[in-house]
């Protein structure tokens, strides 16, 4: 009776033990998962604070190239006589920087402002998602559109459409001229607003993206101003044909 | 004695298991927070972010060098009039070169471009892959491009007429595109044949894509361009 009983203890402290053991090795592993999860953590951390310190750094730069460019303008006025070819080639050279981009400019024309559907709203009409947000590949065929309407000068979230602009994704992320920007999406279009609303014609891709559940508003605007490329157009591969 | 040695140990066996769930219960937890791609997809854009901005960074060092240089020339020929002249028409045409009213050339890539025959794939619409290879040359640094014959300038759109027919600058033109860039051979070519780029895309539905490298010639955009609405 008394040997049965201390079997029936030392099984039942023995499965125990075999349990704690087994719960403890898989604990143990689960640290180490999360060790690791919070290691990537701070990886990430660095990473970030090492984005925001290149940030700062370029805007800096960026500023002093600014003051540089002021100089030059200053140093070329003084340069320029008020009347003949000097002043007429400083005249053609301002034109030319300002169909770059290089300046500001203001005018008449239409504000698109484009929006990812709200995440509760798309949850209630059971829309798909990848169609209600808008993507680069968007972005780009609307620019295309609105160049096509005749649009003289365009910028997305403060960064100035030129010649050398690309307009990429990376996972959720959209870069305009290597600058990250998000949704809202507000277009500034100078030019004909009457010709420029043919962005909203039906079966046009604004009209698509709408029907996907994108969030479009679109108004007409008397004083737009868009403001200049904020970087640099390098050519170090292409020369003049004579 | 023997009862309660009982109820000591039973006691003991659901503390363990008390113990034990609540292991289980916490390996759930973390489990749950070993947040997968995202995470590795923030540190990807975030490392994209930075190289982005290192870049710019080096771009506009050296453009402070150019700026520098050029006030200093302004300084120094300044003083006559024939010197002024030089200056500024050097920088005027340097200005109209950017702007792609001159023509061009350098070493870059040349991309034929030849649309699927027969029914097995739709091809996509031709103007909208011009617009994604457009985008891709641009974001890997190209000075320069033209389709077939048309520069592209910042006010160039590529849209579809009908069918295969499309307008470059108010142009029409038609399949087969051939693409001119002017830039970093290197950095073009890569961009173009990175795994899941411009290549294996349009390979995998049929499209026939010959790339060249070498020196190249663009030609200037020929239209006037002129601003209306766009004031100072």
């Amino acid at each position: 009776m008394k040997n049965n009983l201390k079997i029936q203890i030392g099984i039942a402290l023995g499965l125990m033990c075999l349990l704690l053991t087994g719960a403890i090795v898989v604990q143990l592993n689960t640290i180490k998962e999360a060790t690791r999860i919070v290691g990537t953590q701070y990886a990430e951390a660095g990473l970030k604070e090492e984005v925001i310190k290149w940030k700062e750094d370029y805007e800096r730069k960026y500023k002093e190239l600014e003051e540089k460019q002021e100089t030059l303008e200053t140093v070329r006025k003084d340069a320029t006589k008020d009347s003949g070819r000097t002043k007429q080639l400083q005249e053609d050279l301002d034109n030319t920087n300002r169909l770059l981009g290089l300046t500001e400019v203001t005018g008449s024309g239409l504000i698109l402002t484009l929006s990812d559907q709200d995440r509760m709203k798309l949850k209630e009409t059971g829309g798909d998602p990848t169609q209600a947000i808008v993507h680069a590949e968007d972005l780009i065929q609307i620019i295309n559109e609105l160049k096509n309407s005749g649009a003289e000068a365009i910028s997305i979230n403060g960064q100035r459409v030129i010649s050398t602009t690309a307009i990429t994704c990376s996972g959720t992320i959209i870069t305009i001229n290597g600058v990250k920007v998000n949704s809202p999406f507000e277009i500034r279009v100078i030019g004909n607003y009457f010709t420029l609303t043919a962005i909203a014609r039906p079966g046009g891709y604004l009209s698509l993206m709408e029907d996907g559940g994108v969030k479009a508003k679109l108004e007409k605007q008397n004083n737009i101003i868009i403001p200049k490329y904020s970087g640099t157009i390098t050519t170090k591969y292409m020369i003049h044909v004579k | 004695m023997n009862k309660s040695k009982i109820i000591m140990y039973t006691t003991i066996g659901v503390m363990s298991l008390i113990l034990v769930y609540v292991m289980f219960i916490q390996f759930r937890i973390v489990n749950e927070s070993d947040v997968d791609e995202v995470k590795f997809l923030r540190e990807a854009e975030l490392r994209e972010m930075l190289a982005s901005y290192k870049e710019k960074y080096k771009e506009v060092e050296e453009e402070i060098i150019e700026t520098d240089k050029t006030i200093e020339e302004y300084k120094q020929t300044a003083k006559t009039e024939e010197g002024t002249i030089a200056l500024l028409e050097k920088d005027r045409d340097d200005a109209r070169m950017k702007l792609g009213i001159t023509d061009v050339e350098g070493e870059g890539i040349t991309i034929k471009m030849v649309e699927p025959r027969g029914t097995e794939t739709a091809p996509v619409e031709p103007y909208s892959n011009l617009l994604t290879l457009v985008n891709e040359l641009l974001l890997a640094g190209a000075e320069a491009i033209s389709i077939n014959g048309q520069r592209i300038v910042a006010m160039s759109d590529i849209v579809s007429i009908s069918g295969d027919i499309i307008r470059i600058n108010g142009e029409r033109t038609t399949d087969p595109f051939e693409i001119k860039a002017i830039g970093e051979t290197d950095r073009l070519l890569s961009a173009l044949r990175i795994k899941g780029g411009f290549m294996d895309m349009y390979n995998d539905i049929n499209y026939t894509i010959t790339i060249e490298k070498g020196k190249i010639r663009i030609n200037k955009y020929s239209q006037p361009i002129t601003l209306e609405y766009a004031n100072k």
